[in-house]
């Protein structure tokens, strides 16, 4: 019988600067693996320490997942300080990821904020993958300042995209910044969506995941349109060491996606 | 279906030392030798020559410590690891009722969901309960507030009654059948007259746990998940929280609670995953790596702790996560009690226990 806690060996084939908080890390898998958008796994540093990611690369690609990640915590710094070719445990994949079956046919409403673009772009490449299925994805991306935006150079090839409405903007611009300044929010208004036939999906810091649900609640969204990616402490990812838990949910396992409808009732989701 | 025998307390003796052959046996003991004191009963494994000590009582430990140690292994990784190591079988005596019904919650968390902890299994199958009546209980006992009876009623392999000079045993699966069929020159089948002592007995400690319960007023299982919710944001959280010294013992002592970290280590080449014990209570228990903490403050985190009991396992699992053993009573050095919280809560709502 398969022990649950026993991580699978990746290789850090490649490693990607995306701003100076945030890198890209590009894994092999040393035996099959699978997962569907928006599920996650646990990395392991050996003999270190484990944490929780979103892979942000198109689940159609196997056996290789790219993991983006930014410097915040103890794990984290010492991956970014770690060269190529180390070997990283991967255990995984969890928890219930997107609904894609619950999108097609829809307008698709996508807000990120900050590093909450890398779960989104595996998302995107999802629905770029079969993008007749959709009647068309809007993408509302905000960062922090321009070198916080991440997948730079390919952003504006997802905008050339057929069905693809993609808008940016930064908190905070720079001499070079010609696009919008002004927090997500800001960018949340006169949306090109049919609210009849449209849902949203959100991932961004928890602030942000706020501010932007009450601002599609204002602008007509109903809870049970409004998807949301949930970050709490996470140890196992199985729904048995307690850390996650969220009202009456493990965010690790009834999660990390819920509609606005299953948590407007719970108390502090935001903290 | 339950089958009762009976057998003689010298010949018990002699069977425990039996069963040191095949098993490793554990069971309470005390360091007072005076009877009529009260006293805590711990586990220990039987050495060779020891009589058998009968616990009028719970242990002082959860059973959960046979299942998911303190510090456990949980995987090792990057090598080939062994097939899962030979877990050697187990007889634990003296698990009282509310240990049992205590345990359902660990079953549910790692036998059940979306994956089962194989190793937790494994120790499952290898372990062979055999409970016992209580015939007396602990000032902080509260089983029966929660409707649970001071002895088994399921969930057992062996339970023993005491009755004169010896025990009555109840079968309650097919593993404590085997094991009274693999000794069955020890044991006779229960006359009536002895079924309806223990009932007697039975009845009057019952008699005895409610003189010592109704004073107290205690919450019922019926209202309690609707205080939880309604109780939310009363300052009973805010209050109790006061004297908590954030020492986590309230969620290591107690039998329902599993939380656990898993933890990374390296031991000369190989990578270890462990397994170590986590509380609720302590100020990290919930913090992300980016820094955020839905559970600053003590108030939050007591309160998490039974809202994870009261409102969490009832929606999850259809009953409370706590049997009344009292264990977090006597463990916390700030006097925290949960009887007490539960009845502050239905005070301040007006509701009626
Ligand atoms: S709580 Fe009840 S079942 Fe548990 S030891 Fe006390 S009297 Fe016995
Ligand atoms: S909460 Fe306290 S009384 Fe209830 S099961 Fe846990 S230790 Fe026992
Ligand atoms: S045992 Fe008491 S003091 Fe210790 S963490 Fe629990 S409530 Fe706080
Ligand atoms: S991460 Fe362990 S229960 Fe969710």
């Amino acid at each position: 019988m398969k022990n649950i806690y026993k991580p699978q060996e990746a290789i850090v084939e490649d490693i990607i600067v995306e701003s100076s908080t945030i890198k890209t890390f590009v894994l092999r898998l040393k035996e099959p693996f699978e997962f569907r958008t928006g599920q996650f796994v646990e990395l392991t540093l050996p003999g270190i320490g484990e944490a929780p990611f979103t892979p942000s690369s198109d689940p159609n690609i196997k056996n290789k997942i790219e993991v983006t990640i930014m410097n915040v915590g103890r794990v984290t710094s010492l991956l970014h300080t770690s060269p190529k070719n180390i070997s990283l445990g991967l255990r995984g994949p969890y928890g219930k990821g997107y609904p894609l079956d619950r999108f097609e046919g829809k307008d698709i409403l996508i807000v990120g904020g900050g590093v909450g673009l890398a779960p989104l772009r595996s998302l995107l490449f999802s629905m770029f993958a079969e993008i007749d299925k959709y009647n068309k994805v809007v993408l509302r991306y905000g960062a922090r300042t321009p070198d916080d935006i991440i997948y730079k150079e390919s952003i504006p090839g997802w905008a050339k995209i057929k069905k693809v409405d993609v808008v940016t903007t930064v908190d905070v611009g720079d001499a070079k910044w010609k696009g919008n300044v002004g927090l997500v929010t800001t960018i949340l208004k006169d949306l090109p969506v049919d609210l009849k036939n449209a849902v949203s999906i959100v991932c961004g810091p928890p602030i942000m995941m706020k501010f932007a649900t009450l601002k599609l609640l204002d602008f007509g969204f109903k809870p049970q349109d409004i998807f949301l990616s949930m970050e709490k402490n996470m140890s196992c990812g199985l729904g048995k060491c307690g850390h996650c838990r969220m009202g009456r949910y493990y965010v690790c396992k009834d999660g990390p996606v819920f509609t606005y409808e299953q948590l407007k009732e719970l108390h502090d989701i935001w903290d | 279906m339950h089958q009762i025998y009976y057998i003689e307390s010298n010949q018990l003796n002699i069977l425990s030392r039996k069963l040191k052959k095949d098993y490793r046996v554990f069971f309470p003991v005390t360091e007072e030798k005076n009877a009529t004191k009260k006293t805590d009963y711990s586990y220990r494994e039987l050495t060779v020559n020891e009589p058998f000590v009968f616990n009028p009582y719970r242990t002082v430990e959860p059973l959960k410590t046979f299942f998911t140690p303190p510090l456990d292994k949980a995987a090792e990784y990057f090598n080939q690891e062994g097939s899962i190591e030979d877990f050697p079988k187990i007889i634990i005596f003296g698990v009282k009722s509310c240990d049992i019904v205590g345990h359902k919650v660990q079953d549910f968390v790692f036998l059940e969901g979306v994956e089962v902890d194989s190793l937790y299994r494994l120790r499952r199958e290898n372990i062979i309960f055999i409970s016992s009546d209580c015939t007396d209980f602990k000032e902080v006992c509260h089983c029966l507030a929660w409707e649970i009876l001071p002895y088994p009623t399921e969930g057992f392999d062996l339970n023993l009654s005491p009755l004169n000079e010896g025990y009555l045993v109840e079968t309650g699966s097919k593993k404590g059948e085997e094991l009274i069929q693999q000794y069955k020159e020890f044991f006779v089948i229960a006359k009536d007259t002895q079924l309806t002592a223990r009932k007697v007995k039975r009845e009057n400690l019952i008699e005895r746990l409610k003189k010592h319960l109704l004073p107290q007023h205690l919450v019922s299982k019926d209202i309690v998940q609707r205080l939880i919710k309604e109780g939310y944001n009363l300052d009973t959280w805010q209050q109790f929280m006061l004297t908590c010294v954030e020492c986590g013992g309230c969620n290591f002592i107690c039998d329902t609670c599993h939380c656990f970290l898993l933890m990374d280590k390296k031991e000369g080449n190989i990578n270890k995953k462990l397994k170590a014990w986590d509380a609720c209570l302590y100020t990290n228990y919930a913090k992300v790596a980016g820094g955020a903490n839905p559970l600053k403050t003590r108030t939050r985190r007591l309160r998490f702790r039974f809202t994870k009991k009261f409102d969490f396992f009832v929606d999850n699992l259809g009953m409370p996560a706590c049997c009344g053993c009292g264990r977090c009573i006597e463990v916390c050095p700030g006097k925290i009690d949960i009887r007490e919280v539960l009845k502050d809560l239905a005070k301040k709502l007006s509701v009626k226990t």
